[in-house]
């Protein structure tokens, strides 16, 4: 049994391509899935129930369920329930932002509260205005605190990308199953591929450690 | 929105959908048993003086985390056959996909754990004469376990909604008794939202159970 | 950390002694009048069970008791952070905080709080802000100053405290000592009426304690009224015009430093101030 992991390269072209793809749809989800996050996360601390049960029921179904089947339930079943077609791409971008949308509101939530009672007092001993305790002191912080795991958020989002392709959407995981069907060479191909996802995601992992270490060190003063 | 709802045709055939929910757990409690043991082996591995032997499985853990879960599961199910030129069953090949996957991340949160183990517990422990199999077993083991122990049932719960990956590969757990019951009966929303219904009650009910332990059993002194 | 005391602190001693008990009772209106305070935490924890403490302008009131006796209550609920059960406070003459007996809701005038500061146990700086933000960010908002004239006045300040070449610096970076400094400037920026510490030097190491204390020994030379919880005799003895000894949620002594310090009327009085202080 010999590899020839060259093949690969006669595949270069597509295989970018493909990484192109799952670049694209990653970095819009991560956006529009951030923002949702971000309003759901402070729906999650509001006074009225009427806010704050719907959204952790939106939270709990979407980090309660599988990822594969909230992207078949999109695909298969959200045409049928609007009465319309809509396109792959929309279905898929609807999925994954829900899911992120999930996953960061609970990474704002928890970083508005780890914001210590001492701060609040703070504000109020300088008499700061509500506004200003929540412009200047509160979401500075707040998001301070949430980035490196909104980054490593992103990681997983990057990964759960490869779903997409179960449901026929040109990404990376798609072409490189494609290619190694069509030359009966899945040794080569999916490694190669595994070696891409790995090439962006465990970087920026890295970068998540560092800079949490960062973060946490300026915070704790 | 005129669609007709139909929960007979689930209600129907919810002995397929039972079927497929026996091998998700029997999945998932496989591969949870893989992943506990093999993690804390995996982790001593990590924190071991020998540099090559720490390399190595930091990479084996670096590389399951970083790298998409369908992605590990295509390529065992793909790859080992002809690497290795045996044939296993789809079952046990989805356990040792699912289960060095939770290897993985349950290593993560073992060495984590295994680092705040106070260092005077250690030193402790050798000051009671404890050898290095005793102190792993005795000391750093029960250590570990306790204060990794809300990660581990978090990330067993997720290898539990990952085993769906499977269906992609024709086992026919949950997910892939929900597919095709969705195209027999061509009621996908209702199929569907069964399925995800199911996973979501599971995960729902352990993940407070656990929670609920964990307050109750929290020591309350630091 | 009473033992060692550096010669300039010594000095500001003798010079405050001079001062003691200056304030000529029932010429000037109180600064501050506490009126049967009550304050618990939930229906079970009473704390506070009705204190009155009247407070002349320019008196340095210093605080000792046993721990969890209420102190960093009242110094909170001076602050307006907490409601109230039950009394008053008034400042500078006018109505402050209110409990309003019907509708269990803690009034409280947040003019008049503005001119109260406060320094807490754990240094509260703004940790995402540099110092110099930290001390301007509430002028400019609260009152509307000038960036440029608050960063004037802020170097100043950071001048006077021997922290001008921290001004750029995040808090992260700065000691313990340092920080407690800037929180005490960040304060000032306000022009407080009225300043309250609450242990503000426990949380320190035992070299960076003098440091802090002679900064407040400073503002007590200019004579800010100022309200101090602290465990330190030393410095109690140098700052105070006038001691209180709370404990139990009442005020057990109140008198000159000399007498609730040196020879206490009541026997929980000298108790405390032997076993805490190890007079003796
Ligand atoms: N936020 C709170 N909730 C409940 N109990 C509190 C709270 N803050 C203080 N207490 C209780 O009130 C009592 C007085 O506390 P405190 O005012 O901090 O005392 P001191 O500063 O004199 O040590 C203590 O018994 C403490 O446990
Ligand atoms: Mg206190």
């Amino acid at each position: 049994m010999t590899f020839d992991f060259a093949i690969v390269l006669r595949f270069k072209e597509a295989l970018l391509l493909g990484l192109w793809t799952t670049l694209q749809l990653t970095v819009i989800c991560v956006v529009l899935g951030s923002l949702l996050g971000f309003l759901v996360g402070m729906a999650r601390s509001a006074n009225s129930p009427f806010v704050r049960v719907p959204a952790r029921a939106y939270v709990e179904v979407f980090r309660g369920t599988p990822v594969i089947v909230q992207l078949f339930w999109f695909f298969f079943c959200l045409p049928l329930v609007i009465g319309t077609e809509i396109p792959n791409i929309v279905a898929g971008i609807i999925a994954l932002t829900l899911y992120m949308g999930a996953i960061t509101s609970e990474t704002f939530r928890a970083s508005l509260k780890s914001i210590s009672r001492e701060q609040y007092d703070a504000c109020t001993a300088l008499g700061l205005p509500h506004a200003t305790q929540v412009v200047h002191v509160v979401l500075p912080q707040a998001l301070l605190r949430a980035a490196p795991t909104l980054l490593s958020n992103c990681v997983s989002l990057f990964k759960e990308s490869a779903l997409l392709s179960a449901v026929g959407m040109a990404d990376l995981m798609f072409i490189g199953q494609n290619i190694s069907n069509n030359t009966a060479r899945p040794v080569e191909v999916l490694t190669v591929v595994a070696l891409i996802y790995f090439a962006i995601a465990f970087p920026l992992t890295r970068v998540v450690t560092r800079f949490e270490s960062r973060v946490l060190a300026k915070l704790s003063a | 929105m005129d669609y007709a709802f139909d929960f007979y045709s689930v209600l129907s055939n919810t002995d397929v959908l039972i079927d497929g929910l026996l091998v998700t757990l029997e999945l998932t409690v496989a591969a949870n048993v893989v992943g506990l043991v093999l993690g804390f082996g995996v982790a001593l591995l990590t924190t071991s003086s020998i540099f090559p032997v720490r390399v190595l499985s930091m990479l084996f853990v670096e590389f399951f985390r970083c790298t998409p879960a369908i992605v590990q599961i295509i390529w065992f199910f793909y790859c080992v056959p002809i690497l290795f030129d045996v044939y296993i069953d789809s079952i046990t090949m989805g356990i040792v996909a699912l289960g060095l996957n939770l290897t993985a991340f349950n290593a993560e949160a073992y060495r984590a754990s295994i680092q705040s183990v106070a260092r005077e517990q250690m030193d402790a422990s050798v000051a009671l004469g404890f050898g290095p199999v005793q102190r792993t077993l005795y000391i750093i083991l029960p250590n570990a376990l306790r204060l990794s122990l809300p990660v581990l049932v978090t990330n067993g719960i997720g290898t539990f909604q990952q085993s769906a990956l499977v269906a992609l590969v024709a086992v026919q757990d949950l997910m892939y008794a929900g597919k095709s019951l969705a195209t027999q009966t061509y009621r996908p929303i209702e199929t569907f939202t069964a399925v995800a219904l199911i996973y979501f009650v599971i995960s729902f009910v352990v993940a407070q159970c656990v929670e609920f332990a964990a307050r109750r059993y929290e020591p309350t002194s630091r | 950390m009473t033992q060692s005391s550096p010669a300039p602190l010594l000095q500001s001693d003798d010079r405050l002694g001079t001062q003691r008990g200056a304030p000529a009772a029932g010429t000037a209106a109180p600064l501050v009048q506490v009126r049967n305070l009550h304050k618990g935490y939930g229906p079970n924890i009473r704390v506070l069970k009705g204190l009155s403490i009247d407070m002349q302008p320019g008196e340095r009131v210093v605080v000792i008791g046993p721990s969890g006796g209420g102190k960093s209550t009242l110094l909170r609920v001076l602050m307006g952070l907490e409601q109230i059960d039950e009394g008053s406070i008034r400042f500078a003459g006018k109505p402050y905080i209110e409990a309003s007996p019907a509708g269990r809701r803690t009034t409280i005038d947040t003019v008049v709080r503005r001119q109260i500061g406060m320094v807490f146990q754990h240094y509260t700086l703004f940790p995402h802000l540099n110092i110099l933000n930290n001390l301007i960010l509430a002028p400019c908002k609260v009152h509307g100053e000038n960036k440029a004239t608050a960063t004037a006045r802020a170097r100043a300040l950071l001048a006077r405290f021997g922290l001008e070449a921290k001004a750029e610096a995040y808090p992260n970076h700065l000691s313990g000592g340092q920080k407690q400094r800037v929180a005490i400037a960040r304060a000032l920026m306000l022009d407080p009426k009225l300043m309250l510490f609450d242990e503000v030097t426990s949380a320190l190491d035992p070299e960076l304690v003098a440091e802090v204390e002679q900064v407040i020994l400073q503002l007590a030379q200019q004579d800010m009224p100022m309200v101090i919880v602290t465990h330190d005799m030393w410095f109690a003895k140098n700052i105070a015009s006038r001691v209180i000894f709370c404990a139990g949620g009442v005020v057990v002594e109140d008198g000159p430093p000399e007498q609730v310090l040196g020879s206490p009327r009541e026997e929980r009085t000298r108790e405390f101030i032997e076993r805490v202080f190890h007079i003796r």
